[in-house]
């Protein structure tokens, strides 16, 4: 309870985003990553800014809960755009002190591939985590590379060991802070002292959690195997995955939204960012 | 004397999110010194919450906790030094364990208050004496013992640190009769050895009437009960109603008064309920009608 875990984190709402078929959402993200890294229009820019915008609003997922999940990244965001200001040396210089150069280019570099990575992350927790349970997820994953299967390649056991570790995330938070209060009630410290004593802290609680996971595991397999589970061959499933008219116009529109981008960068250059 | 006070104590998780919770509601509690005191209520009653707010695991939302005589929040960096006064076994202690030996594993506490090597060794022998673990065991791994031992060795750990408070989450959970028995009755002898306060919360009836000196019942993270074996089993109705129990023997004797048998429902243990059913045949040898209903 001590513990926010950001990842898998399913808003639950009624919204078409929600009812899209995983695959068909999986595509979409695809096609905007690539999308965001090929546009260079500032018109392409804005259209994909425009999408992302107004996918948040058809989720119904509150802003607030966007913005707390975009918190834990400022750091990397703003460590990238910063190198990007210091490591460019195009355009005219604005500002010079020591061994540190700020070029026009630089600062618009930045702003730039600051507002990519918002953009990507934001569509795809939007998409994949905040309208998408895992196990739909984890479903949806294993149908789309199901061909796979022909190549030998174990694309079952790869889905059920990420739906299995999703699944325990939040038991292994749950477990890490009853051990740390445990080693707590007996006088452990992990607050204070060197590095080394720091790292020396946690073997009482990363021992246990490693045991208690390994028996976790023995224990969910055999309950596994009670239940007759034997591999992905043969299974049938009580949810299909199925496409419905919805998902045709998702698949057709994530199409457009590559080749307009491609389109307008070629045909409607007002100003190139490189 | 009352060693551990609580004064209006709420505790709410997740505060201010939509997984609001409260689990302590203005709770007020003296804790008496010397005696063993039960805390009972069902499943989400609020016991671990309030057991944790007891050395400061966690931080009460409203209200103070008063423990010998400190606000033990009134200085937040010193709330470490708590703990080596309250010891706390949690709940399913035996998943703690991590040193190479048992022995390590029970110094851990003691190590970390700072003691020298010599205290230390004592301390060792002398709980894992109290607790049933023989010399043998004590230079095994944790990870050899069974689940029972484990606990033990668990509790040994915490009784090492001689604190003056002993905290018990359902020390007997999950255990056979045996082990039950083991448990609690080392628990009570070192009590009655070392004069340490002791609470232990307990889903256990029988197990509260057997070895406690007082009893505290929470329902719904509030203060139901509080008082004698006696004060609170006579409330069976009260305690029925909040999804609670007296011991099985005094359903029985209740039952038995129903069917018109005379004798004290006052009656919480096996031996006591033998005792009172003896003593009634002694007397109804001359009142015979009543022999008939036996």
């Amino acid at each position: 309870m001590s513990f926010d875990v950001s990842l898998g984190q399913y808003y639950e709402a009624k919204s078409p985003i929600h009812k899209l078929d995983p695959r068909t959402k999986l595509f979409f993200v695809i096609m905007f990553m690539i999308a965001t890294f090929v546009a260079h229009e500032v018109v392409a820019f804005a259209a994909l800014l425009a999408i992302v915008l107004i996918s948040i609003i058809i989720s119904r997922v509150p802003l607030r809960v966007i913005f707390k999940g975009l918190k834990a990244l400022v750091v990397v965001v703003i460590f990238t755009a910063a190198l990007n200001v210091f490591w460019t040396t195009e355009g005219t210089l604005l500002w010079e002190w020591w061994i540190i150069h700020i070029y026009d280019k630089g600062l618009i570099n930045a702003g730039i591939l600051a507002l990519r990575i918002v953009m990507l992350l934001t569509c795809t927790t939007l998409y994949l985590s905040y309208t998408t349970t895992p196990i739909e997820l984890t479903d949806g994953i294993e149908t789309a590379l199901a061909p796979l299967k022909k190549i030998k390649l174990p694309i079952h056991e790869f889905a059920m060991l990420m739906t299995i570790a999703l699944r325990f995330i939040p038991t292994l938070t749950d477990e890490t802070s009853k051990i740390m209060n445990a080693q707590k009630s007996r006088g452990a410290d992990f607050s204070s002292g060197g590095l080394i004593k720091r790292a020396k802290a946690l073997i009482p609680i990363i021992i246990p959690l490693f045991v208690s996971s390994f028996r976790r595991a023995d224990e969910l397999a055999t309950a596994m195997e009670c239940r007759c589970y034997r591999g992905g061959d043969g299974r049938t499933r009580m949810k299909k995955l199925k496409f419905k008219v919805l998902d045709i116009f998702g698949l057709l529109f994530s199409l457009a939204l590559l080749a307009g981008v491609i389109l307008i960068n070629i045909y409607v250059p007002i100003y190139s960012i490189r | 004397m009352s060693i551990i006070e609580l004064k209006d104590v709420s505790f709410i998780y997740g505060k201010k999110t939509p997984y609001e919770i409260k689990a302590l509601d203005n709770v007020s509690l003296n804790i008496e010194e010397n005696l063993i005191t039960g805390l009972i209520g069902h499943t989400g009653s609020g016991k671990s919450t309030l057991v944790q707010l007891l050395n400061g695991l966690l931080k009460p939302s409203h209200g103070t906790v008063i423990v010998d005589g400190e606000d033990i929040w009134k200085k937040p960096k010193k709330i470490a030094k708590i703990r080596y006064k309250v010891g706390m076994v949690m709940q399913y202690p035996e998943y703690q364990l991590f040193a190479d030996t048992v022995k390590d594993d029970i110094a851990y506490g003691p190590k970390n208050m700072g003691l020298d090597a010599e205290e230390i060794e004592k301390r060792v022998q002398k709980s894992a004496e109290f607790c049933g673990i023989d010399k043998e065991t004590l230079s095994k791994s944790p990870f050899d013992l069974s689940g029972g031992q484990k606990r033990r060795v668990a509790l040994a750990g915490v009784m090492a640190m001689n604190p003056k408070i002993l905290v018990l989450d359902e020390p007997a959970a999950g255990l056979d009769p045996k082990g039950r028995r083991e448990i609690l009755g080392g628990i009570k002898r070192y009590r009655e050895e070392s004069g340490t306060t002791v609470i232990i919360v307990s889903h256990s009836m029988e197990d509260m009437a057997m070895y406690c000196d007082r009893v505290v019942v929470m329902s719904n993270s509030k203060l139901l009960l509080d008082g004698t074996c006696k004060e609170v089993f006579s409330k069976h109705q009260l305690l029925k109603e909040n999804g609670l129990d007296v011991p099985e023997i005094t359903n029985l004797v209740l039952k038995l008064n129903e069917l018109g048998v005379n004798i004290p429902s006052d009656v919480y243990t096996v031996e006591d309920a033998v005792k009172a059913i003896v003593d009634l045949k002694a007397t109804s040898n001359k009142a015979k009608e009543v022999e008939d209903v036996i």
